[in-house]
């Protein structure tokens, strides 16, 4: 432990002399700085209507009844005037009230970007909104919710989760690949394989490394978005675990390449397909089973857990000993590959 | 110390070898000397010998230790220095030392005498990555003395010095093989192999060619005469003398006991010449 030790405070003193690090923190408190002061705490999400009410409508229509916390509603006088206000505000909806055969109908005027679902979802809207401020309207409607003590984060703190598995998960696998081969180029790994230590000692202080600027650089911004109102001791669990398998898994794929060009594909590769389980996190609907297989998907939902005032403990606990195991296994072969490789 | 059998090795895994069944011993205390031009296989053989690359086929062993099966606290007995430097640019050349002496189990030299050994004391605190190539190159070499290695690998210690640095090198060497260190010399430097080794082996295109000392290839391969510049009759003549023909022989006497001699030596050949009559090919 003594070798193991010497050699990580070795590459403590070289990591905080070079570029990495000071990009790293540097990037953490970009992302605070520019979730802080840049980026709303919600995201606004009022709907705006242009209506035109035709002629032919029988019966009164009043907008002010419309207007909510939600909803901008603004009337026009004629068909062209609505369509050429819905130029210049792309994100509003159009909606041209009429009566035909002397029952109330409605035409929808919309950008052309608009798919299937959000048409329905748009439609669904107008007849909610619209509807119900005509007179004789009933609404049967009922809303029933399974989660009885479901939470909503706040916008600003739901982006939180997917940064953190980008920057302790994954950001790790490019920086220890570049580690490695940096090493490799200067010689060092050779005149350091020559002297009475294991290669796990190498490779074990390359991931401590990581985990250190991991820690660092995701309590700067969990503190700034959070404070302290998390369970801080779940959440090293959690950047702990989540970064010794992103080192991991970065060494592996280091493992198979002579070179950081050669390597790049693989790691790129690899960010690419796990970041795929932030759609499912972003959009819920999307959420097929070969999704929850990425490891990204339980480090993602484990902090949103996090984050939440009433998360489920058992499912973060569960996935710290599941990251540290597989790990663990992943380690087992990774020095097994480096034995043979490191200084070839 | 280090015996070598049969050793074969192919970058590609096949059979184009970069070394070819190539069979030696090294005993305690000897200098041996690896010569041959780039590409022979030197930084092979010394890469399978320092467990740098995998021994693939041949049986290896080295100070005492099985290279099949292999165990790191072999380290601890030996050092390697490298031809290439590869220090750590962002830390000072005490710093590189002191973190190096305590990855040995056994006791190791006072990072700041093996400084003082080669120059570098008055900057000792100065990070290596602002060092010249020769200074860098110096700081490689003594990191390799840090644990008093019995078995010490040399590749290329004196290539890309000046004279005076390349000279004290030398003295180090001479130094510790007269305190029984043993030593495994890569070189191209045919002077340097001959003032230090007690044996050479000649590597060309993976094979050794020969083994034996200097002095038993010089007498093998060098001239057997005697080149002597002498005046006669107030004018310089020199004259070639056969060291096995008796007239010759007289004629030499004669010039001895009543000539003018100015300069006098033998016709012996140096490593490099026997190197060429051997392999045909030269050491660049």
């Amino acid at each position: 432990m003594k070798k193991l030790w010497t050699t990580f405070v070795k590459d403590v003193k070289l990591s905080y002399t070079g570029l990495y690090f000071y990009i790293e923190v540097g990037m953490a408190v970009i992302f605070m700085l520019i979730m802080l002061f840049v980026v709303p705490e919600n995201f606004d999400q009022t709907q705006t209507y242009y209506v035109y009410v035709d002629q032919s409508l029988s019966v009164p229509f009043d907008e002010s009844q419309l207007a909510s916390e939600s909803t901008v509603v603004e009337r026009f006088d004629s068909r062209s005037d609505l369509e050429e206000a819905l130029t210049d505000k792309r994100s509003a909806i159009g909606i041209h009230l009429k009566e035909v055969d002397g029952k109330f109908t409605y035409e929808m005027v919309l950008q052309g970007y608009e798919s299937d679902s959000m048409k329905a979802l748009i439609k669904a809207g107008i007849e909610g909104e619209f509807m119900s401020a005509m007179p004789g309207y009933v609404d049967q409607t009922s809303v029933e919710t399974l989660e009885v003590q479901s939470e909503r984060m706040s916008d600003r703190e739901a982006v939180l989760p997917v940064y953190l598995v980008l920057n302790v998960g994954f950001m790790g696998l490019f920086v220890i690949a570049a580690y490695v081969f940096l090493d490799k180029e200067e010689g060092v790994i050779k005149a350091f394989a020559v002297t009475p230590v294991h290669v796990w000692h190498y490779l074990v202080s390359k991931i401590m490394i990581m985990a250190l600027m991991g820690v660092v650089t995701s309590l700067i911004v969990t503190i700034a978005l959070v404070g302290f109102k998390i369970n801080y001791l779940l959440f090293l669990g959690l950047v702990l675990s989540f970064n010794v398998f992103g080192s991991t898994l970065g060494l592996l794929i280091t493992s198979f390449f002579d070179n950081m060009t050669k390597a790049m594909g693989a790691l790129f590769f690899s960010i690419f397909v796990m970041m795929f389980a932030s759609l499912a996190y972003f959009m819920p609907s999307f959420n097929p089973i070969w999704l929850k297989f990425l490891p990204s998907y339980p480090m993602i939902f484990s902090f949103r857990e996090l984050l939440l005032e009433n998360g489920n403990t058992g499912y973060m606990v569960q996935n710290i000993f599941l990251f540290f195991g597989l790990s663990a296994i992943l380690f087992a072969y990774t020095n097994l590959r480096f034995k043979k490789t490191l200084t070839v | 110390m280090i015996t070598v059998k049969n050793l074969y090795h192919s970058y590609t895994n096949d059979q184009a070898y970069a070394v070819k069944g190539i069979s030696f011993e090294i005993s305690k205390g000897e200098v041996f000397g690896f010569l041959g031009p780039s590409g022979a296989g030197k930084s092979t053989t010394q890469g399978i010998l320092t467990g740098l690359l995998p021994l693939q086929k041949g049986d290896v062993e080295v100070a005492g230790y099985d290279m099949h099966h292999r165990k790191r606290d072999m380290f601890n007995k030996i050092g390697v220095s490298f031809e290439q430097s590869n220090v750590y640019n962002k830390l000072s050349a005490i710093e590189n030392l002191e973190f190096y002496k305590k990855l040995f189990d056994v006791n190791t030299v006072d990072p700041m005498k093996l400084l003082e050994l080669v120059g570098l004391d008055k900057v000792a605190h100065k990070k290596a990555g602002t060092f010249s190539k020769g200074m860098k190159h110096r700081l490689t070499f003594v990191r390799s003395m840090l644990n008093n290695p019995e078995l010490w690998f040399l590749d290329e210690p004196t290539t890309g010095l000046d004279p005076a640095i390349a000279r004290q090198i030398i003295e180090i060497v001479k130094q510790k093989k007269a305190e029984g260190t043993t030593v495994f010399l890569t070189t191209h430097n045919m002077n340097i192999a001959d003032e230090l080794c007690d044996r050479v082996a000649f590597i060309i295109d993976g094979d050794i060619k020969l083994i034996d000392s200097p002095r038993n290839l010089k007498l093998q391969f060098g001239e057997k005469l005697v080149v002597v510049d002498h005046i006669v009759n107030d004018q310089k003549i020199q004259d070639k003398f056969s060291l096995i023909n008796k007239e010759d022989l007289d004629k030499l006497n004669t010039i001895i006991q009543t000539g003018r001699i100015e300069m006098m030596h033998t016709k012996e050949a140096t490593l490099e010449e026997i190197f060429i009559k051997v392999t045909g090919r030269g050491l660049e």
